[in-house]
């Protein structure tokens, strides 16, 4: 047996565990700093991005030292292409997360419309949700349970679609006008965490079956 | 019933025993079983090797892939004792057919050997000439020349030796050497090279070069090479047969064959799985 190839590629796969709930982290912070119109917190979602990108690099760096190294083929191939595309699905999310924040700071002071703030929260809670199906099934290599983020990305999709509808609605003077505009933004970052959580998905089912395979076809 | 193993996916192409491989195959060989006395080393394999491809044949000492390889120019049946049943058909006609001359195949398959044996009395132009005047009762020399030169580029070794033709070719180095050998078997122009371990005994520098030379040596010829280097095998070949043995004393067989990015990205066998990733012993 390959130990160290074995013990490499258990590393790798703990170090994605670990980016994938630093993110949900930052995920919840972002949504409490939007909530609570709290800068402060803002900022430390900002500064928290750090930790992430810190811990992709050391998960980038595993897999280019396990591929000089252990030349590995056939599943073990597929497992480190598939943590190598996980890895920077996960950083897309945190760096979402950070620009919802950034969007936070920009609106402080605005009165929000807590009937589109209130639908964020429900965005953000299935997005979290999304994170940890995908997260779970990539390390049970569970392709039925990835499969299922389809379902969940769409209702995301659904309430992206609900919030800007009500951001249109909602009118109001430039100020409230810019907030929407901002608020859509958010509604996107949101949108955009589902559709990396099903991309993590497609990876477990190219990982278990060799082919990959989009769950739904993009254009639709 | 022994299912057919050949490089075309088995999604592609359908029934057992009824597969081609891209249309053009050089070598079939069908229900081949190869002793040695009463012994079966290699049981029941049949394989389809296409024409101008690389195949590569691995798998654990002892499964096999060097008896079968040298049953397909009848180089088996040298050892006493040893015998081959089935067909081995190149473009189309058994090799071990009653009427066909054993000599006759080894000129049209050609064989190189894990370590480099160029004729040690020999200079370099007569080890590449060596071939052609043991198969041609009169050849001019200044068409010997031309053999010499052709078959020594396309050994990619010309450029190296064009000085010292006369020189002994034991004093060339052990990647220079093989590819004194390689020169040696092309010069008969034989449609088949065999290769067992061509690279097994050379430096990485010298490994790579007859990589370099399998790829290009593969638009005149259809190369079958056997190798215990698995990246060698992903590196230099187009398909890759693997071979294996359930136990001691038991006979090797023909696992999987497959196109060679399929066998090392996602190989359809377990067994293949595991050796082509290390996962064995």
């Amino acid at each position: 047996m390959r130990v160290t190839l074995q013990e490499d590629l258990d590393q790798l796969e703990a170090s994605l565990q670990e980016e994938g709930e630093l993110t949900r982290r930052a995920l919840r912070g972002a949504l409490n700093a939007l909530d609570q119109q709290d800068e402060e917190l803002a900022d430390e979602v900002i500064a928290f991005d750090d930790e992430v990108d810190a811990c992709y690099l050391r998960i980038e760096s595993g897999i280019q030292s396990l591929l000089a190294r252990q030349a590995p083929a056939a599943l073990d191939l597929r497992t480190v292409l598939a943590v190598l595309h996980v890895n920077l699905h996960l950083e897309r999310m945190a760096d979402y997360c950070v620009t919802v924040a950034k969007l936070t700071k920009l609106v402080a002071g605005v009165p929000p419309d807590q009937t589109i703030v209130d639908a964020f929260e429900e965005m953000g809670e299935r997005a979290e949700e999304m994170i940890r199906v995908a997260l779970e099934s990539f390390a049970a290599r569970d392709v039925e349970r990835a499969e299922s983020l389809v379902d969940l990305d769409e209702l995301i999709d659904r309430a992206n679609r609900r919030a800007v509808k009500q951001v249109i609605a909602s009118g109001g003077d430039e100020e409230r006008r810019e907030w929407g505009l901002r608020m859509i933004l958010v509604s996107r970052c949101l949108e955009r965490i589902g559709d990396h959580a099903v991309d993590i998905g497609e990876q477990t089912a190219f990982l278990v079956s060799g082919e990959f395979r989009e769950f739904t076809d993009a254009s639709h | 019933m022994v299912s057919r193993a050949t490089a075309q996916p088995a999604s592609e192409k359908s029934t057992e025993n009824s597969m081609s491989v891209d249309g053009n195959s050089c070598i079939e060989v069908s229900d081949l079983n190869l002793y040695y006395g009463t012994f079966r080393a290699v049981a029941d394999v049949n394989m389809t090797i296409p024409r101008h491809k690389a195949t590569a044949l691995i798998g654990a000492s002892g499964c096999g892939k060097s008896t079968f390889l040298r049953s397909l120019n009848r180089m088996h049946e040298l050892v006493p004792g040893a015998r081959a049943e089935g067909t081995v058909e190149l473009d189309g006609e058994d090799v071990y057919a009653p009427t066909v001359d054993p000599v006759a195949v080894r000129r049209r398959v050609g064989m190189v050997f894990q370590a480099p044996n160029p004729f040690p009395t020999m200079s370099i132009y007569d080890n590449v000439a060596a071939g052609l005047k043991l198969n041609r009762s009169k050849i001019k020399k200044s068409d010997l020349d031309d053999v010499v030169e052709r078959s020594l580029r396309g050994a990619n070794l010309w450029e190296e030796v064009k000085d010292r033709l006369g020189k002994s070719g034991m004093g060339l180095s052990g990647g220079q050497q093989q590819r004194l050998c390689i020169a040696r078997a092309i010069a008969v122009e034989p449609e088949v090279l065999l290769m067992d371990e061509p690279a097994s005994a050379l430096d990485p520098i010298s490994t790579l070069a007859i990589e370099d030379l399998v790829q290009e040596l593969k638009q005149n010829y259809t190369i079958v090479i056997v190798t215990h280097n698995m990246q060698q095998a992903s590196r230099a070949s187009d398909i890759t047969g693997f071979f294996n043995i359930d136990g001691a004393g038991q006979p090797g067989r023909l696992i999987e064959m497959d196109r060679t990015d399929k066998i090392f990205t996602n190989p359809a066998n377990k067994a293949t799985e595991d050796y082509v990733s290390g996962r064995f012993g």
